[in-house]
């Protein structure tokens, strides 16, 4: 029975337990989210990016992402038939409010409630990008107004009685600074694993800003983000961190032909010219009046792609690298980090969607049954605790962020082949072995076979640690998973 | 570049230097080497005064770029990744050269070259990686009209965050900076932790400035200034000054004035060079007049002891009984009953016990915060945080308590002062019993009184510099920001093949004795940080209290010995011919008028 079927067993136990009492529609809701697309909220600190992020992986510009009022509520993105946003009133009931867009960002009319009283938002809107996960937009920690900063709190830690609204978490961080860490202990919780890199992934936002601008920007934030991701303290918490140019990646899934006219104005000009022109965002505005794009339009062009996009692009067409807005479009994606952000979401995240539904859905089961116990509610419990003790993909992820504490120990090639094996880079059988992606059936399955004998001795060499012996055993079992499917894949 | 050539108050300490060496010269004339001796140091202190301006901010601000644009030679590394990890001081000199700093007593310095320095002071992945290897900062010379006046400016590190141990390492800096430049960049407005460190570098130094940079790569920088200066009015006035580095280093390199004047930096400059430098020059300066009109005093009053004894047989008579009797008074400044010793005595004592009581109430306060933590979750989980959290509070908890040393130690300096020019006023007046300055105006008096006054605090004040002398951030922060060791947090049993009721019993077992760990970890840090900073305060102690005893000591002597020199020249009086007392008073006379010039013109040296 796979885990998914497993994890509705139970909903269904609880259902009958609760039937008829207040919790009913809770564990409906927890039934409910098994369908319902992957949900990741998008969290940091004031100003880390979080909504130009969201809307350069929705590829529209939806959030607003000045300082307005809208970015200090939670906000959720969800897909849908129409487009429509409701609003949740603090201890009220919702309703549907009215919104319109300025140059695509939504205003939404919260009808005379100030964003205190306002507990969510939640836009519904017609969008491929969503149908995969539905997003969640954070207000900031870490800001001068507390509430502020309260809001976000509330919406990551989980308190018994509620269950956890996200299943996923992309944490901005701007350069590590030691209040993330502390901030990101509130995903850790204590059942399935305890410190908890499973279910996120940090971001190096803003990777632009890190180098100032310079040409090299994009590399000099790989360089980081990859310290980052290898940093004991990172990687109790997230699986990987990623650089993304966040505004760049907005724009260039929203760029418009004209911004690349205006653009191609820029390229027009020497080299030396340019870099004249881009010395500073003032001198970007007020010099070369000759150049047939106006002061607003200029300002308009500093907000969309900042300095380093202007460079960047006007780089590009002046070099002939991209000449349509579409060719340019592929060109920023590329370079702002977002088609691997993509990339690495689908790998960690949506492939193992279920995992981390049902995981989402135990959790909350098992706080029900502590907070509100009724009578059959103890089997309930016992199943819940047998699929989280048991289940193998809980296993694995349990070895994962084990590694990931320096729980476990040994040669770094050895914890390397572990992490792989496991699926801490992905779930695809090549990501587990370390084969490249177009290998043959035979060069998968004879490196599954080898690996599983490598693991077998591991696990039964009687000088290997208890917690390796433990870790080597879930090794073991993830190589038979990696054959018993390569054996599907061909019947 | 529209930058001024000539260093600021200048003119001041042209005029102070000619005093003191006039000053210098009658010392030796009149063979008083007493106090040619102590003259030279102030001679010293004027070559270099020393002006500290701390930079500080938080992590990746462009602290280092800043203080190379300010400078205009690539001096402090600057990398996209790795930060600063020792502080650079930067001060003047013929040529370029650098050293390395190592922290003995007195400073070792190593030569080192200057393109070999950042491989010193970055910081590669490990924050204690530098102190590991022993370094205690880098001093980089060069040759700069606008360091020339004596300015030291100090790069300091900004790993770590505004509100760990290395910020209270860095407030350590600024409580004895003159003044700080504080560096936040124009991606956002300060955050609360940034505002809360300008608050506490404004309680330690008076003269805050800050920097707004990364001006030329964030379009709305002029809102962020706005947003900036409202939240800093609430904090003081604290000017904000919006500067860009790139520009400011292209136009030093390509020579450009108007892009100068866009990179904001001449706002900078002005400030650092005129209101900072400038302002401490002149505080110097003042303090060596005070030092030249001291000395002075001191040989008039003996010249006039002699002066009226050579006037007639009976005042001379009456001269030598006065100084006979003045000689036991001044004779009683020296010993340990004098009230200044027993003053600086007693409040030595009362300030190692209150350092030492504030010292253990604060950290007990912080043990049982810790346990608290420990007891509501995991330390498995929370240990990082635990210990982030644990040594960022010791070292506010230590900072507090060495601001409140200082300030004690600060006021006991004062009240020893006092006592010693009660005692040293009597003794000093009934040596120039028949000083004829006392009818001269009131208006030279009150000036050289506030003169005597301002070079009082500002001796002080070194004085008390030269205590702490950097020993806190040498020794003891470096100590306290190594990792706690907590045995194997680690036993932790995957517990996959135990059965339900085991996962749980074992999981308790565990977290019982990982608690008790992590709260035998705690105390044992906290005990070496006690032992640590225990020490340091009590050699600081020590140190104050053996400076004011030899500063006060030697003024006691240099009273005795001008009482004992007119003593002398009174009881010679008797042996001398008419021709040849005749000949003393003239001589006496011009020598009176001299010193009385040189005291005005040391009244005047402010301008």
């Amino acid at each position: 029975m796979s885990l998914i079927e497993q994890t509705r067993g139970a909903l269904m136990r609880a259902t009958t337990v609760y039937r008829n009492t207040p919790s009913a529609a809770r564990v409906a809701a927890l039934t409910a989210r098994l369908d319902e697309p992957l949900r990741v909220a998008i969290a940091g600190r004031v100003k880390s990016g979080k909504s130009t992020l969201l809307n350069a992986l929705v590829g529209e510009r939806l959030a607003p992402t000045d300082a307005g009022e809208c970015t200090r509520i939670v906000t959720w993105f969800q897909d849908g038939h129409t487009y429509r946003v409701d609003l949740y009133p603090r201890g009220g009931r919702s309703r549907q409010a009215r919104f319109t867009r300025d140059d695509g960002v939504l205003e939404i009319d919260l009808g005379g409630l100030t964003p205190d009283a306002v507990d969510q938002l939640v836009v519904t809107w017609p969008s491929r990008a969503l149908r995969t996960a539905t997003l969640i937009d954070t207000p900031g920690i870490g800001s001068l107004t507390e509430s502020v900063s309260r809001r976000t709190w509330e919406l990551l830690t989980v308190e018994d009685d509620e269950d956890a609204p996200a299943d996923a978490v992309l944490y901005l961080m701007k350069h590590l600074h030691s209040g993330d860490v502390e901030f990101l202990r509130a995903f850790q919780d204590t059942e399935v694993s305890r410190p908890n890199p499973i279910n996120a992934i940090g971001i190096l936002s803003r990777a632009d800003e890190i180098a100032v601008g310079r040409m090299d920007a994009m590399a000099s934030a790989r360089k980081i983000a990859g310290r980052l991701a290898t940093d004991p303290r990172v990687r109790r918490v997230v699986q990987t961190v990623l650089p993304v140019a966040g505004l760049l990646a907005e724009t260039a899934a929203t760029l418009t032909e004209t911004e690349v006219q205006q653009l191609r104005r820029v390229a027009a000009l020497s080299p030396g010219d340019v870099e004249d022109l881009l010395l500073s965002a003032d001198r970007f505005v007020n010099t070369r009046p000759e150049l047939g794009v106006t002061e607003t339009e200029r300002m308009v062009l500093l907000e969309r792609f900042g300095i380093f996009g202007i460079r960047t692009a006007s780089s590009l067409l002046r070099r002939g690298v991209a000449s349509t807005a579409s060719e340019l479009a592929r060109e920023l994606l590329d370079r702002s980090g977002l088609a691997d952000l993509h990339a690495v979401l689908s790998s960690l995240f949506f492939e193992r969607r279920e995992v981390l539904k049902s995981r989402s859905a135990l959790l909350g089961l098992a706080a029900l049954v502590r907070s509100t116990p009724a009578p059959g509610s103890e089997d309930v419990a016992g199943e819940v605790e047998q699929i989280i003790a048991s289940a193998h993909p809980f296993n694995e992820l349990r070895v994962l962020s084990a590694l990931r504490a320096g729980w476990i120990t040994g040669k770094p090639e050895v914890m390397t082949e572990l992490e792989q094996l496991i699926g801490g880079a992905g779930t695809a059988p090549h990501l587990r072995l370390g084969v490249p992606g177009d290998a043959g059936s035979q060069t998968v399955r004879s490196a599954a076979f080898e690996a599983l004998s490598r693991w077998q001795r591991r696990a039964e060499n009687p000088i290997t640690s208890y917690e390796l012996a433990l870790a080597s055993r879930v090794a073991v079992r993830s190589c038979e998973g990696i054959l018993s499917s390569l054996v599907r894949a061909e019947a | 570049m529209t930058e001024p050539t000539t260093a600021p108050g200048a003119d001041v300490v042209r005029r102070a230097v000619s005093v003191v060496d006039l000053g210098l010269q009658a010392s030796h004339a009149y063979g008083r080497e007493d106090l040619a001796q102590r003259l030279q140091p102030v001679r010293r202190s004027l070559d270099d005064p020393g002006i500290h301006v701390v930079v500080a901010g938080e992590f990746k601000k462009g602290k280092s770029s800043l203080v190379n644009a300010l400078v205009g030679a690539a001096v402090c590394p600057v990398d996209d990744d790795t930060a600063t990890a020792v502080p650079t001081y930067i001060r003047y000199g013929e040529q370029v050269q650098a050293y390395l700093l190592y922290p003995e007593d007195p400073v070792r310095r190593e030569p080192v070259a200057v393109d070999e320095i950042r491989r010193h002071v970055t910081q590669e992945n490990s924050p204690s990686a530098a102190y590991v290897s022993g370094l205690a900062g880098v001093e980089v010379r060069l040759p700069r009209t606008m360091l020339a006046s004596g300015l030291v400016i100090v790069d300091t590190p900004g790993v770590g965050g505004l509100g760990s141990a290395h910020a209270a390492a860095s407030l350590a800096a600024i409580s004895m900076a003159d003044a700080v430049v504080f560096v936040t960049d124009a991606s956002q407005e300060l955050t609360a932790a940034e505002v809360d460190f300008l608050r506490q570098a404004r309680d330690l130094c008076s003269t805050v400035v800050c920097a707004l940079s990364k001006t030329d790569f964030f379009p709305a920088w002029r809102q962020i200034r706005d947003l900036d200066t409202a939240h800093l009015r609430r904090v003081a006035e604290i000017p904000v000054i919006p500067v860009s580095s790139t520009l400011r280093a292209r136009a030093v390199r390509v020579n450009d004035a108007a892009l100068n004047h866009e990179s904001g930096f001449p706002a900078l400059v002005e400030f650092v060079s005129q209101r900072v430098a400038g302002g401490g020059v002149v505080r110097v300066a003042t303090s060596a007049a005070a030092e030249v009109v001291a000395v002075a005093r001191q040989i008039e009053s003996q010249f006039q002891a002699e002066l009226a004894a050579l006037s007639d047989p009976e005042t001379s008579a009456k001269v030598v009984a006065q100084l006979t009797a003045t000689k036991e008074r001044a004779e009683l400044l020296r010993v340990a009953a004098a009230k200044w010793q027993q003053t600086l005595g007693d409040g030595i004592a009362d300030l190692t016990v209150n350092v030492d009581h504030d010292l253990r109430a604060r950290i007990r306060q912080v043990i049982a915060e810790a346990d608290k933590a420990i007891e509501e979750a995991d330390p498995a989980d929370t240990w990082p945080q635990v210990e982030a959290w644990l040594k960022s509070r010791m070292a506010q908890e230590m900072l507090t308590n060495y601001t409140l040393l200082r300030r004690r130690a600060g006021e006991l300096s004062e009240l020893v002062a006092e006592h010693f020019r009660d005692a040293s006023g009597v003794v000093l007046a009934e040596l120039g019993i028949y000083n004829p300055s006392t009818v001269l105006g009131q208006a030279t008096v009150d000036t050289e009184l506030e003169l005597e006054r301002q070079g009082m605090v500002t001796q002080a004040w070194s004085m008390m510099r030269q205590s702490y002398g950097g020993i806190l951030m040498f020794t003891v922060l470096p100590a306290m920001l190594l990792h706690i060791t907590v045995a194997a947090p680690v036993a932790i049993g995957i517990g996959l093949v135990m059965g339900r009721k085991g996962l749980v019993d074992e999981k308790k077992r565990h977290l019982q004795m990982r608690r008790g760990q992590a709260k035998n970890a705690v105390r044992k840090y906290c005990d070496e940080v006690t032992f640590a900073i225990g020490k340091d305060s009590r050699d600081t102690v020590r140190r104050v209290q053996r400076q004011l005893r030899d500063f006060y000591a030697t003024r006691a002597e240099e009273l005795n010995r001008s009482n004992a020199e007119a003593l002398k020249a009174a009881q010679e009086v008797a042996q001398k011919t008419e021709v040849e007392r005749q000949k003393r008073v003239r001589d006496l006379q011009a020598e009176l008028a001299r010193l009385k010039e040189l005291r005005e013109r040391a009244a005047a040296v402010r301008g």
